[in-house]
């Protein structure tokens, strides 16, 4: 194992033994091998730079490196976007720690030497974000390498192997090259994600979001809070923010469309696919901080003649996400809520039962232009975990769910 | 028509006033105990003849805040960050011992400051100060960002004491104007001292640090940086006007009467009662008070958010105690031990702490400066928003002028001049 803070400034000569100056960047071509160092950057004496390859180099250690080819055959150095710098783009920046799910500044970067036929490899292992790596930095040049490794060996070192390490290029071409994707923070939940994007800078999330599919980023970008939602996706194109925004619960896409100018709100709302907006015009309407602007519009609901039956049948069709369904609600041949019954009554019943019988006697319901506050009282009081909206003359429009006001209630505060 | 363009202008007026903080924050903490101590000196003993002094100092503070408060809205990073980004780690750490050490003696003299404020009110320092690091401590602990800033620029408001107090003297106007418009020179030591005082005072490095990062924090959209941009402006000017009434308060009494000496803003508010009356000194007094207070929350919160946003930890006021606790311990020390040092120590023995403090900002700030104009002249960075020629040449001007006026300070707190009584 050998830190990058004790390659730099080493010194590296031909294979003659003739000096060609000091080690001062490293670079891994991620096109050919993600973890192989491809080359060296080396500052001659006259400040001019030259680029040995990871073929040319016969033998390298803490003390000094050697080239398998003189002089005269080590070529320029040549500024390439594809290749990734370990000191320009690795060290000292902010990197996503996948494993760790948390926004990390590296402080050193590890590599391991490989002798392979005849020369010497390179291979990064890992970046280091440790108190040791930090003690090292400081050291560095000041002391002996060895006398360096001394002190810093009580000290708790902290290393994210590099396959969890995400770095994050603002640049959409340069990711390309780089081969940079999220992948494996895709894995990770929304929320997580969320927290992630909340750590870094307006530039550096565009670049997060923009890699990551529609759905992925709708539902990380719904943990993030209103205001930050609406910069980010002002900040990306409106189809891109058109297909994210389609994704996102119609109550958090409201929401985070209304906290937008309105010129790019109606951009985007005209970007949308035609019953998604609907869905979201149709929140758009309420006034702020009402029930009605709480509600989504995603609900399951069948007539109150219905059996148990058909309330599976009106679940298997419902398109939209099951999980936050905890009850199925009635309504009359006038659209007028009459009833609710929860899942596990369903469940538990015979399939030819009636829904009307399981329902509650009495349905807790608001209307539409409540205020948030009665909103909070009523689900504490009648220990809600769902509540239906109306309009005036009891017309069933949407549902409050209880995640939402948890969210209202940590906002008070 | 015109609806309409009453409508554009409310709107306006609505974006501006929901980005507007940053920028009056961070200069009305410049308005602190030394500050005022400073303008009350400079009116003491000068009269009107230095009030010209505020127009270029106004004119530096806006070119130099502006720079700071764009990096922070184009890039989305602290100065600490950019710096950590650009330099390294090792240099991010030396600048941040030093800015430690250098808010350390700023954040003593604002409770110094609390405590001869409150003398005023025959209120003992040892009830005033851990009262006082109480409350500031609370605050940001328990309280978020909104809470914070909608407080911090509450006390801004309270700043109109001075216009106040200055209003209730026995001033002259048009020798005040005179004053304003008409530079004056001395060629003696005391008067030199005074100028490089009054300059020095005016930017500090942890100023830069708290702008930028307080743009970030605050989400300021690109496209409505226009409206930050005067909230600077704005805060520049606010300061300024009220060092000019602080000058104008002292010149008309404490000059006028021939008893010229003071050693605190204190003794400026002592000084002023039985040549302007109670209220006058009373409000002086409050002033004070209430700036040291605004100053001692904002300084220590400032440090840790750099220090740990340059050495990678977490911070943030929205954060647990346990998420980030390097961040919370930074400001509780901070705010303990410069409290404690004003309860425990006798001013004199404070005196080479302070002096230490005034050194190490000294030190830092042509750095901070260096740093903040290469970056911000950045392509990468900063894309079309980088600095232009015009702007550099201002800029460099200014830093240059900044810098060496700090560095004669320095040298003349060794060797203070006599001020003639």
């Amino acid at each position: 194992m050998i830190y990058f803070t004790e390659l730099e400034n080493l010194p590296m000569y031909g294979v003659k033994g003739e000096y060609l100056g000091r080690l001062c960047d490293i670079c891994v071509d991620p096109s050919q091998n993600s973890l192989r160092v491809a080359s060296y950057v080396v500052r001659g004496p006259k400040k001019n730079l030259f680029c040995i390859t990871h073929e040319q180099l016969q033998s390298l250690s803490v003390r000094a490196g050697q080239t398998s080819v003189p002089r005269e055959e080590v070529r320029r150095y040549a500024p390439d976007e594809g290749l990734l710098h370990v000191k320009k783009d690795v060290l000292d920046q902010q990197i996503i720690d996948v494993n760790n799910r948390k926004v990390v500044r590296v402080n050193d970067v590890d590599f391991d030497i490989q002798p392979t036929d005849g020369h010497t490899e390179l291979r990064i292992v890992a970046v280091n974000v440790g108190f040791a790596a930090a003690v090292r930095r400081l050291l560095q040049g000041l002391a002996a390498k060895y006398t360096i490794r001394l002190i810093t060996s009580p000290f708790p070192t902290k290393t994210i192997p590099w396959e969890f390490v995400n770095l994050i290029e603002p640049n959409p071409a340069r990711r390309v090259k780089l081969r940079i994707s999220y992948d494996r923070l895709a894995q990770l939940h929304p929320a997580d994600i969320g927290d992630i994007l909340e750590e870094l800078s307006p530039g550096e999330q565009k670049a997060v979001i923009e890699s990551l599919d529609d759905e992925t980023a709708a539902q990380a970008i719904s943990e993030i809070p209103t205001r930050m939602q609406a910069a980010l996706l002002e900040s990306i194109s409106p189809e891109k923010a058109a297909d994210i925004v389609e994704e996102m619960p119609p109550d958090e896409a409201a929401d985070v469309l209304q906290e937008m100018p309105p010129e790019t709100s109606a951009e985007v709302l005209a970007d949308m696919e035609q019953e998604e907006a609907e869905d979201v015009r149709e929140l758009l309407g309420f006034e702020e901080n009402t029930a009605g602007a709480l509600m989504t519009n995603e609900f399951v609901f069948v007539g109150d003649a219905a059996t148990v039956e058909g309330a599976i049948v009106a679940l298997k069709n419902f398109e939209g996400p099951l999980e936050p369904i905890h009850v199925i609600y009635l309504v009359n041949s006038e659209a007028v809520l009459t009833g609710a019954v929860p899942l596990a009554r369903i469940l538990l019943a015979e399939s030819s039962v009636r829904l009307k019988d399981l329902s509650e006697e009495s349905v807790v319901s608001l209307p539409s232009h409540a205020d948030k506050k009665e909103v909070v009282d009523v689900f504490h009081k009648y220990n809600l975990v769902t509540l239906p909206v109306v309009d005036e003359k009891g017309h069933l429009l949407g549902v409050v769910t209880f995640d939402d006001v948890l969210e209202l209630m940590l906002n008070r505060k | 028509m015109n609806r309409e363009r009453f409508r554009h202008w409310r709107m306006k007026l609505v974006i501006f006033l929901a980005v507007l903080g940053p920028g009056i924050i961070t200069a009305s903490v410049d308005n602190d105990s030394g500050g005022i101590y400073t303008y009350s000196v400079a009116g003491a003993h000068f009269g009107y003849s230095l009030l010209w002094m505020l127009i270029p100092i106004t004119i530096a503070l806006i070119v130099i805040q502006e720079m700071v408060a764009r990096m922070g809205v184009v890039t989305g990073k602290g100065l600490a960050d950019l710096i950590r980004e650009e330099y390294g780690l090792r240099t991010t750490f030396i600048l941040m011992v030093l800015l430690l050490v250098a808010n350390l003696g700023n954040t003593i003299s604002e409770f110094a400051g609390l405590a001869s404020g409150m003398s005023v009110f025959g209120v003992s320092r040892f009830v005033a100060v851990p009262l006082g690091a109480l409350f500031v401590w609370a605050l940001v602990v328990k309280g978020s960002y909104r809470i914070v800033e909608k407080v911090f620029l509450g006390a801004c408001v309270f700043y109109v004491v001075y216009p106040i107090s200055s209003f209730l003297t026995d001033h002259n106007w048009s020798q005040a104007l005179m004053g304003t418009v008409k530079p004056s020179f001395e060629f003696n030591a005391s008067y030199f001292y005074m100028v490089t005082g009054l300059v020095g005072t005016t930017i500090a490095p942890w100023m830069q640090f708290y702008l930028q990062s307080a743009m970030v924090e605050k989400g300021i959209k690109l496209k409505n940086y226009v409206y930050s941009k005067w909230d600077v402006i704005a805060g520049c000017f606010v300061t300024d006007i009220v060092a000019f009434f602080i000058i104008v308060a002292c010149a008309a009494t404490i000059f006028a009467s021939g008893h010229r000496e003071i050693n605190s803003a204190a003794d400026a508010a002592l000084a002023l009662r039985p040549l302007a009356g109670h209220a006058a000194s009373a409000l002086f007094a409050f002033g004070l008070v209430n700036a040291s207070l605004f100053s001692a929350s904002i300084l220590p919160l400032s440090t840790a958010y750099s220090v740990c946003e340059g050495l990678g930890l977490e911070a943030g006021v929205n954060k647990r105690f346990h998420e980030a606790p390097a961040f919370y311990w930074l400001y509780t020390t901070l705010i303990v031990v410069g409290a404690l040092t004003v309860v425990v120590l006798s001013e004199e023995m404070q005196i080479p702490i302070i002096l230490l403090s005034q050194v190490t900002n000294g030190v830092l700030l042509p750095f901070v400066l260096i740093f903040m104009l290469r970056l911000s002249n950045r392509e990468d960075l900063m894309g079309k928003y980088r600095n232009t020629r015009t702007f550099n040449i201002i800029a460099w001007v200014t830093c240059v002028v900044m810098i060496s006026m700090t560095a004669l300070m320095l040298v003349s707190a060794f060797f203070p001049a006599r001020i003639p009584a």
